[in-house]
């Protein structure tokens, strides 16, 4: 039996995805025609948790999982490529007492993020041995602790990490032309993920574990795959984070990231790549929004007050919101190219 | 000896602590499958009562601690009824996610009615006297933690055995529809959880105020993270399993203290989730599971 390239699904996946990637285009071409420079900064940011939350919809949302360790992987890619990165002169200013020599040599961006996302692979892999063979809640928690101890760990060695001061002098070498490109790669990547016979077990998982099982799928060796897939997303976002803040710091990579991120994801719906990036896109916007009105902004002639915690505030009504009304997110089990052409065979779509 | 006695009472004083919030996490989960990761912010809603009610009422101790009893059980109640009960047939993620956005959505709402700066509230700080009992320095409040926790495990474990509800609550946790169909009122039983699960929050409310004197928007997280951790580790849902998870849980926290070196005393929290991590590979149900098998609850 001879196999086909692309099954009906996978092409739809790359019809779909490259709807979000005109989508995106669109967007760029937007801020590139009426944008403010200032604003590059918000889109590069977006575009970054954009990254992310594709990521985990990779594994937390193909497997119904809740995880809540990206954000360290983020970091351990961030740190591995800003050391590596940073010319050698630099480094004997900011890290004067690193050991290991790892203050004596620079290497090429290029392999620096390939350095990075090595390091990030083997060690998305090693925690994927206790990841796949754990079972609901204690996924959750062990996630937690991953990023409890990979944290405390870069408040620890302030030698290498410098802990919670920044380290400096990274080289800007990323563009929002870069991410651009990355962020369509990612979505694509996602997408394909989804829907090849990986994704689809992983998604068969989710729905009836023991009726997966049952069929022959390998659930251990699913989301093993799936979670190291999963911190390789991660870990391209935090190399991109690094190589254009040119500085970074412990704190960005713990659990407010953790909460805006799966935030998004949940907004726009955990089961489909399209929701994520809707999710992503609106809370950016609507944070935004809310960041203006929390430093008390004058709004026809009234003077509002300075509101701290509107934005958390808006985070969380959104989750509880998404949650009570529509348990599977805005966008449920549908992609973009559902919306747009019906499905020929008429498939059981949402539940 | 003297300082092997004092260790293990720190480490009995954490783990009750610990048992408090946990078997509140537990009775909660256990009955309806809800990880309520908002706990912590019902004790931060205890700290800001009592600031309240010390500063506009009376600072009579007595009258404060059952202030933060009533006010712990009323806010319990209350994110029951406009929350949880939404989502009390969806699945455990759901439920997770939910409750941890009602944990956020509370945080900011201190943090913007309240301050992100710490609110002092020190009136149960004359719990915490030093004893001197032989050789050994003793805390009071640790001996009035490990007792008040013994004792609220005891009076809750005759609960659950003798009453009516009591039974039909550990019924519920076999089996919820059986129960229903029995003629008892889910609304009641659930309702009972959460009334239970706050009573135990506001008691570790009161202690941790004791000790810290002041009240923040973010100081529910840190407790009950560990709490939620201890669950996970005796096996989440039972409640012999939260307190087992609790006091191991204490126990690990000092050993760590105790044998880590002096320069590596920030990586004690690192090293406790650690061991915790390595405990949940050995037995990913946690150690005191029900053994149910996978599938059963269709």
């Amino acid at each position: 039996m001879t196999r086909r390239l692309l099954n009906p699904d996978q092409k739809r996946g790359l019809i779909g995805s490259a709807m979000l990637a005109v989508l995106i285009l669109v967007i760029v071409g937007a801020y590139a025609l009426w944008g403010e420079s200032y604003q590059a900064r918000i889109l590069y940011a977006t575009f970054v948790n954009l990254i992310v939350v594709v990521g985990l919809q990779v594994f937390m949302g193909n497997g119904n999982y809740a995880t809540f360790s990206h954000a360290a992987f983020m970091g351990i890619a961030a740190y591995a490529a800003a050391i590596c990165v940073t010319p050698a002169a630099v480094k004997a200013l900011s890290l004067p007492d690193a050991p290991w020599g790892l203050n004596a040599f620079e290497m090429h961006p290029l392999s620096a993020a390939l350095v990075a996302l090595v390091i990030t692979g083997v060690i998305g892999a090693l925690t994927g041995l206790f990841m796949s063979r754990l079972t609901n809640v204690s996924i959750t928690i062990v996630s937690i602790a991953i990023l409890v101890i990979v944290h405390s760990i870069f408040l620890h060695r302030t030698d290498i990490f410098k802990g919670n001061q920044a380290l400096f002098g990274i080289p800007r070498v990323f563009g929002l032309g870069h991410i651009t490109a990355l962020v369509i790669l990612a979505i694509v990547a996602a997408r394909l993920f989804r829907e090849s016979r990986l994704g689809l077990r992983l998604r068969a998982v989710a729905d009836d574990e023991v009726g997966a099982r049952a069929m022959g799928v390998n659930v251990v060796r699913a989301r093993m795959i799936a979670w190291v897939v999963s911190t390789l997303f991660f870990a391209t976002a935090g190399i991109a984070y690094a190589f254009y803040l040119g500085t970074i710091s412990a704190r960005p990579f713990y659990f407010n990231y953790v909460f805006l991120t799966v935030a998004m994801l949940i907004l726009g719906g955990l089961r489909s790549v399209t929701g994520a990036v809707f999710g992503t896109l609106l809370i950016s916007l609507g944070l935004e929004i809310i960041r203006w009105l929390e430093t008390g902004p004058t709004l026809g002639g009234v003077k509002l007050p300075e509101m701290l915690g509107l934005s958390g505030l808006l985070l969380g009504i959104v989750i509880v919101g998404v949650m009570a009304f529509r348990p599977h997110g805005l966008m449920g089990n549908r992609e973009i190219e559902d919306i747009v052409f019906r499905r020929k065979k008429t498939t059981e779509v949402s539940k | 000896m003297d300082y092997a006695a004092q260790q293990l009472l720190n480490a009995l004083s954490f783990g009750a602590e610990y048992a408090l919030i946990a078997v509140g996490l537990a009775i909660v989960f256990s009955i309806m499958g809800l990880v309520n990761f908002a706990h912590g912010e019902v004790i931060a809603f205890g700290g800001y009562s009592m600031a309240v009610v010390g500063t506009v009422v009376t600072g009579n101790p007595l009258v404060l601690m059952a202030a933060v009893l009533i006010a712990c059980v009323s806010v319990s109640l209350l994110l029951e009824r406009v929350a949880f009960r939404t989502v009390r047939k969806a699945d455990i993620t759901t439920g997770l996610l939910t409750a941890f956005g009602v944990s956020i959505i509370l945080q900011n709402l201190y943090l913007l009615l309240g301050s992100p700066r710490p609110i002092s509230a020190t009136q149960f700080i004359f719990l915490d006297r030093t004893l001197l009992i032989g050789p050994v320095h003793v805390s009071s409040l640790q001996i009035y933690e490990t007792v008040t926790t013994i004792a609220a495990i005891l009076f809750l474990t005759l609960f659950l055995k003798r009453s009516y509800l009591g039974i039909a609550m550990r019924a519920a946790s076999r089996d919820f529809q059986m129960v229903r169909l029995c003629g008892i009122r889910a609304n009641r039983v659930v309702a009972t959880a959460f009334a239970i699960s706050g009573l135990l929050a506001g008691l570790a409310c009161i202690f941790i105020m004791a000790r810290r004197g002041s009240v923040t928007p973010h100081m529910g997280f840190d407790p009950v993270l560990t709490a939620f951790i201890a669950c996970v580790l005796g096996g989440f849902g039972s409640l012999p399993g939260a307190v087992l998870g609790g006091f191991i849980l204490g126990f690990l926290e000092v050993g760590v203290l105790v044998l880590l070196p002096q320069t590596a005393g920030g990586l004690a929290q690192a090293a406790v989730f650690l061991v915790v991590a390595l405990l949940l590979f050995w037995r990913p149900d946690g150690i005191l599971t029900p053994a149910t098998e996978k599938g059963d609850k269709l």
